[in-house]
């Protein structure tokens, strides 16, 4: 039992970067990703192949963490000009075109088998007690993370995120330069992605392209929208309320009995679509709504 | 290579005939509705089921089968607009645009709950593929192509003479300007919904026949339409019609240097190409749908 419970608290805090990452690209900025996973799967991927290679934790984690960066400042430069409909297809676009890349390119990917015994960092020293040992280190990392965003939240380039977010006319007006700012929030959030896929990759150590399908995008969303968008404990709130709900539809089983494998899953789906819709149209500022910020003077 | 070529072209041309109708519903939507209806493409899954169930559950001929899906087809795109669509008129595009997904998530889950996810097909009689040097041509596919030709037709007339079309075209002009001179804009909702819903659940049929049935297929298919679409400039459901065509011929054609399974990234290469260079759709127009 205790095991299961550090295993879905692990997944919770892989989501709950995820979620922080789409934060600063939506909720801080308004830029609209629907190809999250896109860079969930960067991420994991080069972790894993640089890791099968023999380089070691640290450097395998930096060189996902610039390589989703580096998708996320190539894929905004080329589209942020767009209206925002047509990123939400160029995105969902991306992270298809991706895991299409990530099925058909055996001799990098592995193809549909994907990648396996991607080794898990410091294992040979702490065999007992991994799992507690990772959840731990992820937690610090996690922690880390929200003080840094926190802190770029309440900045002055935060506050400048915000205001394209509301203007991006006045924004430009007041001297600001958007489009590279969005790059740049875009980019941050892709990177976030990336380092949250190193920790998915290397707690699993196995991944495969059908665990990067754009249902973990509409999760993600959820999360978000569910948590409270532009609000990092949101964001972190969000990802647990989603793992909540999803784990405690998985023992439906227990009580309907016609619901097994592919009808389980079918259903998980059903209600987070449902759940998304009555999020949007009832409670698009989630639980815990953006914080004002109070003026001092 | 010449024949192969040229067989690809044929199977090009077949898939662009597919591909023009939900191109066409996704214009029109958004000529009305203002925003990317991303639940177009489980509209073509819908389809493709509901005439499994007549044509292989209840044995119906298919052309009956054909009819009756249109039929009903055009009622789910009329009640997922009022359950899901119609609380959030007045919001932002992009949050019905997310609002879609997640329709569309629903109902290829419903599809999957139901009938699981192998691959079915519907029951035709068998008919030997007419075959002209190296070139074959299955009967199947003159008839798909043969029948979304009409339907282009006439839904241009539709859009052009008709008092419906000419109120369409009114709305996605300019609302507000239409609200004034007394079109019901409700009510022309309503009709496009039915309208872009029948014509994408007629394609489902076409999918079906010319590929296969599974709860994945419509959803494969969005980037193509988005790319039709917007190949075609938007909101002109005329050159959507040429947008299609041009993406099935490309996908069909990039066979012959790029693995089968790269197809849809030859959409999606079009879109970013299109949005970059010609943001106005490859067919300079400015009309309205």
């Amino acid at each position: 039992m205790i095991n299961y419970l550090i295993a879905i608290l692990i997944f919770v805090m892989i989501y709950a970067i995820l979620s922080l990452g789409l934060n600063v690209q939506w909720g801080f900025t308004g830029l609209v990703n629907l190809g999250h996973v896109g860079f969930f799967a960067v991420g994991a991927y080069t972790s894993a192949i640089l890791a099968k290679l023999g380089f070691p934790f640290l450097f395998t984690l930096a060189a996902a963490m610039l390589m989703a960066a580096l998708f996320g400042t190539l894929l905004a430069l080329t589209t942020l000009r767009l209206k925002e409909d047509f990123l939400a297809i160029v995105t969902l676009g991306f992270s298809e075109i991706l895991r299409l890349f990530l099925l058909n390119e055996d001799w990098l990917t592995g193809g549909a088998n994907g990648i396996i015994a991607i080794p898990s960092p410091i294992r040979q020293y702490i065999v007992k007690y991994y799992d507690p040992f990772y959840l731990v280190m992820l937690a610090v990392v996690l922690a880390l993370l929200f003080l840094f965003l926190e802190r770029l939240r309440l900045s002055p380039y935060g506050r400048m995120l915000r205001a394209i977010r509301e203007d991006e006319l006045v924004a430009a007006t007041a001297g600001k330069n958007v489009f590279r700012s969005k790059v740049q929030a875009f980019t941050l959030g892709a990177a976030l992605a990336g380092l949250a896929g190193v920790f998915y990759a290397h707690y699993l150590s196995y991944i495969a392209p059908e665990m990067f399908v754009p249902l973990v995008t509409i999760n993600i969303w959820v999360a978000l929208i569910a948590g409270g968008s532009g609000n990092n404990k949101g964001a972190i709130l969000g990802a647990f309320v989603l793992m909540g709900f999803l784990e405690s539809t998985r023992f439906l089983k227990d009580f309907i009995p016609i619901l097994t494998g592919f009808r389980l899953a079918a259903v998980r789906e059903i209600l987070v679509g449902v759940f998304l819709i009555l999020l949007m149209i009832y409670r698009q500022e989630g639980v815990l709504p953006e914080e004002k910020i109070q003026q001092r003077n | 290579m010449a024949d192969q070529f040229l067989q690809f072209v044929l199977n090009g041309i077949v898939s662009g005939g597919i591909l023009a109708l939900p191109a066409i519903a996704f214009s029109l939507l958004h000529g009305i509705l203002g925003f990317s209806n991303f639940a177009i493409g489980t509209y073509i899954t819908a389809g493709a089921f509901i005439a499994y169930v007549a044509n292989v559950t209840l044995k119906l001929p298919i052309t009956i089968t054909f009819l009756l899906t249109m039929i009903l087809s055009g009622f789910l795109g009329v009640g997922v607009d009022q359950l899901a669509f119609r609380p959030m008129r007045q919001r932002r595009p992009l949050t019905l645009a997310i609002v879609s997904i997640g329709v569309s998530f629903i109902l290829e889950n419903m599809a999957r709950f139901i009938w699981g996810n192998e691959l079915r097909s519907y029951n035709l009689p068998v008919v030997r593929s007419m075959v002209w040097g190296g070139i074959r041509i299955g009967k199947e596919q003159l008839i798909i192509l043969f029948v979304s030709l009409i339907f282009m037709a006439l839904v241009q007339l539709l859009i052009k003479y008709s008092r419906l079309g000419k109120a369409m075209r009114a709305v996605a002009d300019n609302p507000m300007l239409a609200s004034v001179k007394g079109i019901d804009s409700e009510g022309i909702i309503l009709r496009t919904s039915y309208l872009g819903a029948a014509l994408t659940g007629a394609a489902g049929v076409m999918v079906g026949i010319d590929t296969a049935i599974d709860p994945t297929m419509g959803f494969k298919l969005i980037l193509s339409i988005f790319a039709s679409a917007i190949l075609g400039g938007i909101g002109s459901a005329t050159t959507a019609v040429g947008g299609a065509f041009c993406v099935g011929l490309a996908e069909e054609v990039s066979i012959i240097w790029l693995p089968a399974t790269y197809k849809s990234a030859i959409g999606f290469g079009m879109i970013v190409l299109v949005l970059l260079f010609r943001p106005a759709g490859l067919f300079r127009r400015t009309k309205v749908i």
